[in-house]
């Protein structure tokens, strides 16, 4: 893990206001230096003005961004030591490809020669060789974005910032640079730092992830973490696909909370959270943890269980999902690999189930 | 025209736009013809000639005139043009954008008699505080700033032309994508290297344009600079004080063909260029984008 690295990016107390409408609130965050940090969340949740705060493009309503320990919140994009993707290409049209890598490099006063040489190892490095004299227009997406990376390694600059840089791609060509940017991490060293919506591009390419909606940071985490124990509802929510329970705490016994969820006492681990009787929570599990059972089974213990009524299934090729109701307007999914034979009629009587452990209890 | 058009309506509504413009151009055509006539306008016999464009440069009042109109169109030009050009990066720049386009719009909708009166009143008065101030002062320093003359004029004409290089630039300046001046400026670019580098040459035909608009906008005024030149002449007020008072003299119709073959060569040659570099680079697209990988 990186995180035992100096600090590439500090964010302090970090807000931005437009006008009366609050894009960030008080964000405070860390990013390692080489660490593959992803900016996760809802549309206009805030996550591209904090990173378009961290590069210069948006001055901050109050608090601070440092860089490698220097305060730079006075300083415009170009005297900050980052280099930006954009999601709309961003390229030069009236330059070529050459032209466009290079042009930074231009700026920074290289001769001509230095700057062919290494805008040419910067287009071998995203496979672009042979399209040096191309005009932007005469790419596709995918080699465009690519054009845009060259153009922003090539400066040699530790931190990238990535705005949605795969958003304007179609879903294959999303995956295949997914991964093609996380090795390219892995290749140069430096920080990234990715603006994204979507989970699954997060969850490929991160060392740690941010979640941010409304202006709030919810949780940071390494990415399995994230997935795997979700601390906030809302992380919960949005990451993965959980079923997500409310209820009343009925009794509080130690390290273990009695939950009553649709009339059902439901047992969840307390996880150190400040829980009393009578308080109103939310529990979530992941779909691929909940078992389904059309009778009665040994697997299904008390205080683990639900009972609902099976309302339909959803093939998803690799994964079937079963929806089944538990209460009125509350619906549990059961994801499973295999691809039943014999589904159960709509509406006949099943029993959703969990481990211990699976159901995790969230306060806020 | 689509499949389902039909082609001899198409063709009438061609028809109708070519008579639309020769209607408007035919005055213009009908000055052009007499400048080539030996017995120039309303003789009986038509004699063809190139001789008044040769005497154009020994009428010295219209050369003089001429001189002063190129003159104010030129620093109208220099002043106007890179006004409305901020004028139109403040427009993409800003959150409300109804203020500013009324305000560079505004002049527009003012009668070009209304706002020289307003204007002259305005030189006028402030001419007369200057004085009193300079009286108070003890000094005559200040007398005469605000006279009757090239400054004025300049004035006149920088409000009337501003708004139509605003609106010119604003047209070229909407294809232009801001993002392409972060990306600049995340390559270590400043501001200006930023807009001199990446997007000047997007805009570039839209200056242009608007400054090719705001010398012929120059020539073709009258009203204002009228009434805010004082003692000198341009060339639209010697045009017009001959047919008031003498009628046109022969070198006058030839110089106005002159000026006319001058501003259609010109905004002709701008949207030909444009059309045929637009085609070429079409062309281009289509040749070199066939053998590109889809990835």
């Amino acid at each position: 893990m990186t995180r035992t690295k100096p600090a590439a990016v500090e964010v302090r107390g970090l807000a931005k206001h437009y006008g009366s409408v609050v894009a960030l609130k008080d964000v405070d965050l860390t990013i390692a230096a080489g660490e593959y940090f992803v900016l996760l969340g809802p549309s206009g949740g805030g996550k591209t003005t904090l990173l378009r705060t961290i590069g210069g493009f948006h001055r901050a309503t109050h608090g601070e961004v440092l860089l490698h320990g220097r305060e730079v919140g006075h300083l415009p994009p170009d005297k900050r030591p980052t280099s930006m993707v954009f999601q709309s290409y961003a390229l030069f049209p009236h330059m070529t490809v050459m032209q466009n890598v290079g042009y930074g490099l231009k700026i920074a006063g290289l001769d001509k020669a230095s700057r062919r040489d290494k805008s040419a190892a910067a287009l071998d490095m995203v496979g672009l060789q042979g399209f040096a004299d191309r005009k932007p227009h005469e790419l596709s997406g995918g080699q465009q974005q690519r054009v845009q990376l060259a153009r922003a390694m090539v400066l040699d600059r530790d931190i990238l910032l990535l705005d949605e840089p795969l958003a304007a791609l179609d879903a294959q060509l999303r995956k295949d640079m997914c991964l093609e940017l996380k090795h390219l991490q892995e290749k140069v060293g430096i920080t990234f730092i990715h603006v994204t919506h979507n989970q699954e591009e997060a969850m490929t390419v991160a060392d740690r992830i941010a979640l941010i909606a409304d202006g709030d940071l919810i949780e940071v985490g390494p990415a399995r973490e994230v997935y795997r124990a979700p601390d906030k509802r809302f992380t919960a929510s949005f990451v993965g696909e959980n079923n997500l329970l409310t209820g009343k705490v009925t009794a509080v016994s130690g390290s273990e909370v009695t939950v009553d969820v649709a009339g059902e006492a439901i047992k969840v681990d307390r996880r150190g959270l400040d829980v009393t009787t009578g308080q109103e929570v939310s529990m979530s599990v992941r779909s691929e943890l909940v078992r389904m059972s059309l009778g009665d089974t040994d697997d299904a213990r008390p205080g683990h269980a639900l009972m609902g009524t099976y309302n339909e299934a959803v093939y998803l090729g690799l994964t079937t999902s079963h929806l089944i109701s538990v209460a009125p307007g509350c619906e549990v999914t059961s994801r499973v690999v295999d691809d039943l034979d014999d589904l159960p009629a709509h509406g006949a009587p099943v029993r959703v189930y969990w481990a211990p452990g699976d159901l995790r209890l969230h306060t806020s | 025209m689509d499949d389902y058009a039909n082609p001899l309506l198409h063709r009438l509504k061609w028809a109708y736009l070519l008579l639309v413009v020769l209607t408007l151009m035919s005055p213009v055509f009908y000055v052009m013809y007499i400048s080539f006539n030996q017995n120039g306008f309303g003789a009986n016999e038509y004699v063809f000639t190139l001789e008044w464009y040769g005497l154009i440069f020994s009428d010295k009042l219209l050369m003089g005139a001429l001189g002063w109109t190129m003159a104010l169109s030129v620093t109208t030009t220099l002043i106007a043009v890179p006004m409305a050009l901020l004028a139109a990066k403040y427009y993409k720049a800003a959150q409300n954008k109804l203020l500013p386009v009324f305000l560079m719009l505004a002049p527009l909708f003012v009668a070009p008699d209304i706002l020289g009166s307003a204007l002259l009143v305005f030189f006028k008065n402030l001419n007369g505080t200057m004085v009193t101030l300079g009286d108070a002062l003890g000094t005559g320093l200040f007398d005469g700033w605000f006279d009757l003359g090239f400054a004025t004029s300049l004035v006149g004409l920088i409000i009337y032309t501003i708004p139509y290089s605003f609106v010119v630039i604003l047209i070229t300046m909407g294809r232009y994508r801001s993002e392409q001046t972060e990306a600049a400026r995340a390559c270590g670019a400043n501001g200006w290297r930023a807009f001199w580098d990446i997007e000047f040459p997007q805009i570039r035909a839209g200056i242009f344009s608007a400054a090719a608009f705001t010398v012929i906008l120059c020539f073709n005024e009258y009203t204002r600079t009228s009434l805010l030149k004082g003692g000198f002449d341009t060339f639209t007020t010697v045009l017009v004080s001959q047919m008031l008072n003498t009628g046109m003299s022969e070198q006058s119709y030839a110089m106005s063909s002159f000026v006319s073959f001058i501003a259609i060569a010109v905004i002709g040659g701008i949207i030909v260029y444009t059309l045929v570099r637009a085609e070429i680079l079409s062309k281009e697209a289509r040749a070199k984008s066939a053998p590109v990988m889809s990835t």
